[in-house]
């Protein structure tokens, strides 16, 4: 599927491109956080909180807009990071090194996302640094810290805390060592002005230069890097040529395709966060054995698009790729066409691009996949062979 | 009350490793190094560096951080650093001279025994953790005299406790042979051959305002609590003799000159600094690349 028709046109508005720009870097926060093991919605809280402190701090503009994203963005670059890439065997004090690396890492990512404020990059790059020179990437220290950075710091600890109060505390002790004095009184006179509770904001849109094209190159880009932070480089690449050809020759409507392309662009997010070698590659793709991973990946992947404006057609597909023809599938043992068909087209082609003899899918064509979905992929895998 | 410098230099090593990397460049010498926590970002990153400087602690700090591969101070050995030992005679009155002035009379007893037992550690890399563990410490106490109410009342022993032990994670191998040395600018550009020079030179008679979290501890480290730092940079290339611009431009140039055969030069500055070292730059090399992602750091990159 060509780029352009992955979302619908904007008619040159800009705020709705902005918009859904936001959905996709908002997609992109949550896999940081999913491989860096954060709960869920831990970016959006921290971009919150940040742009929250910041009004006390003075921080406006463009600059609170970059904060907000930096926030949002924060974890992106444990994604394809050695602490975190799955099969990876690290020392317990070599992981913790590599894992330093991750605000660097998560920078270039900002840099490459042109649409960005340009001091978003700088945000991430130095959000773990520390005022006595302790932190890392680059043991910044004292005032060579930026203070939107170390706002990003301050809400970091902020949201990982059980309470307000504890935050609070935690914070005055750190005044000093992580946070500059200075910094550690902003969050006091925040924490007595707003409880110590952040409410949730919307993106600002205002400072993002973005376009249609390049929010889809972007979700190419993060499902490369899905991918290769599963070890698996080019998967998603493959598995869409399939499912084009599938789609066009089951004759999809047009809505449905674009659902479809997102939901292959996204699939590998059920199983970021899991370190693990092997997981779903290690059963038999064709065996019941592992019907429960993969319903348990696919409804992570849609817990992770619900909601989201731009991605979040492409839910119900995801959610539905563990389900069997037979209605023996998981996670609600839907019914041949009660089975959305992108959801029995995405589970079809990645059982076929994991299988070593393509026609083997045939096998189970009737109980696991709609035989007319099989017969598509089977021609689809011949074209491309 | 002492004056702490809201400004500081700010290098960058994650920056000037993506730089160094483009470039192609798997060593580094850094003449000007200072406080090298960039080398030990550099170093844990594969590249072989090497460092000078004329202050001797920020070279003892290289050797625990930059050239020690693999020693690191355990929980008995930094015991034996923070406390008082049993049968060690102390001279406790070593810093007095600070009392009352930037510290109270405890805290100057700690920095006489702690100066003590760091002098008395055997190992190269050791002593040099235990001073960058301990300086940060004394700088969280210089901190704390400005802002007495907002930092918490650490014990000193317990402070630098835990300052030093944090000192092990920064110790790293990288298979490569990795230098520091005390000596002026050119002494370390030409006893090196690396694939890039990175330069952070000072700012014009800056050694007149040189932080005092930065002097101090020379002065710690020397167990002369009137040292001062001009007396280091006396004799040297950007001490006295570069006060005013000619002679800071001819020092420059002399450093780029010097430093002909270095396929890459990195030079550190700021948007404020850098109409007068670009000119001096470009004049030693044809091919100069700007990259200016802050005003608090520019980097020219000159190739030949």
């Amino acid at each position: 599927m060509k780029l352009m028709t992955l979302f619908q046109d904007t008619v040159g508005d800009p705020r709705t491109a902005a918009a859904r720009l936001a959905g996709v870097l908002g997609l992109y926060g949550a896999l940081g956080d999913a491989a860096c093991g954060n709960p869920a919605g831990f970016a959006v809280r921290k971009a919150a909180t940040a742009v929250s402190i910041a009004s006390v701090a003075g921080v406006d503009g463009v600059d609170r807009d970059a904060l907000y994203y930096a926030g949002l963005l924060h974890a992106v670059g444990a994604l394809d990071n050695a602490a975190y890439r799955k099969g990876e065997r690290l020392s317990e004090r070599m992981a913790r090194i590599e894992a330093w690396d991750v605000p660097a890492q998560g920078a270039r990512v900002c840099l490459e996302i042109p649409a960005l404020p340009a001091q978003t990059s700088d945000y991430v790059r130095w959000q773990s640094e520390c005022w006595d020179g302790t932190g890392y990437p680059d043991q910044l220290r004292w005032a060579g810290i930026p203070s939107a950075a170390v706002i990003l710091g301050l809400a970091d600890t902020a949201v990982r805390c059980a309470d307000p109060d504890e935050a609070l505390a935690a914070i005055a002790f750190q005044a000093g060592r992580a946070f500059g004095p200075d910094s550690s009184r902003i969050f006091t006179t925040w924490f007595h002005t707003y409880g110590g509770e952040a409410d949730p904001v919307d993106p600002p849109l205002e400072h993002l230069r973005a376009d249609d094209v390049s929010t889809a190159a972007l979700l190419d880009t993060i499902a490369d890097r899905i991918d290769t932070h599963a070890g698996v480089a080019g998967r998603w690449r493959r598995i869409a040529r399939l499912t084009e050809a599938a789609a066009e020759a089951l004759a999809l409507e047009a809505e449905e395709r674009k659902a479809l392309a997102i939901a292959v662009r996204t699939y590998g997010a059920g199983d970021i966060g899991e370190r693990a070698d092997g997981g779903e590659t290690s059963f038999d793709p064709l065996a019941r054995l592992g019907i429960d991973v993969r319903a348990a990946h696919g409804s992570a992947a849609a817990a992770l698009l619900e909601g989201n404006g731009a991605l979040g057609i492409a839910a119900a597909i995801l959610g539905a790729r563990g389900e069997w023809f037979d209605g023996t599938g998981k996670p609600n043992g839907l019914f041949k066409a009660a089975i959305p068909t992108g959801a029995a087209i995405l589970a079809a082609a990645i059982a076929s691009d994991a299988l070593d003899h393509k026609d083997r899918i045939d096998t189970a064509g009737g109980t696991q996949f709609d035989p007319h979905v099989v017969r598509a992929i089977l021609e689809a895998a011949r074209t491309h062979a | 009350m002492i004056e702490l410098q809201e400004r500081t230099r700010r290098i960058s090593p994650s920056r000037l490793h993506e730089i160094l990397m483009s470039y192609g460049c798997a060593s580094v010498v850094d003449p000007f190094m200072g406080l090298p926590t960039h080398l030990n970002y550099l170093k844990r990153h594969g590249i072989a560096v090497h460092g000078g400087d004329l202050l001797e602690w920020f070279v003892r700090v290289g050797e625990g951080i930059v050239v020690n591969d693999l020693t690191i101070l355990r929980d008995s050995e930094v015991a034996e650093i923070v406390e008082m030992l049993p049968g060690r005679i102390y001279s406790l009155d070593m810093f007095k001279a600070w009392e009352g002035v930037f510290f109270s009379e405890e805290q100057c007893v700690y920095l006489g025994v702690w100066h003590d037992n760091v002098r008395n550690l055997r190992s190269d890399g050791q002593t040099g953790l235990a001073i960058l563990g301990l300086w940060r410490a004394f700088c969280y106490w210089l901190q704390k005299t400005q802002n007495p109410d907002d930092m918490q009342d650490i014990p000193p022993s317990e402070l630098a406790w835990s300052y030093i032990r944090q000192t092990e994670q920064w110790v790293i191998a990288n298979m490569r042979r990795n230098t520091v040395r005390q000596t002026d600018v050119l002494t370390t550009i030409g006893a090196q051959r690396a694939d890039a020079l990175f330069l952070s030179p000072p700012a014009r008679n800056s050694f007149r305002s040189a932080d005092a979290r930065i002097w101090m501890w020379e002065a710690w480290w020397q167990g002369n609590p009137y040292f001062t730092i001009e007396h280091a940079y006396r004799d040297s290339l950007f001490g006295a003799r570069a006060a005013d611009a000619p002679a800071y431009a001819r020092a420059l140039a002399s450093v780029l000159s010097t430093a002909e055969n270095y396929p890459v030069i990195v030079v550190q500055t700021t948007e404020q600094r850098i109409g007068d070292i670009e000119a001096i730059v470009r004049n030693a090399r044809p091919n100069v690349e700007i990259i200016a992602p802050h005003p608090y750091e520019t980097y020219l990159v000159a190739t030949k």
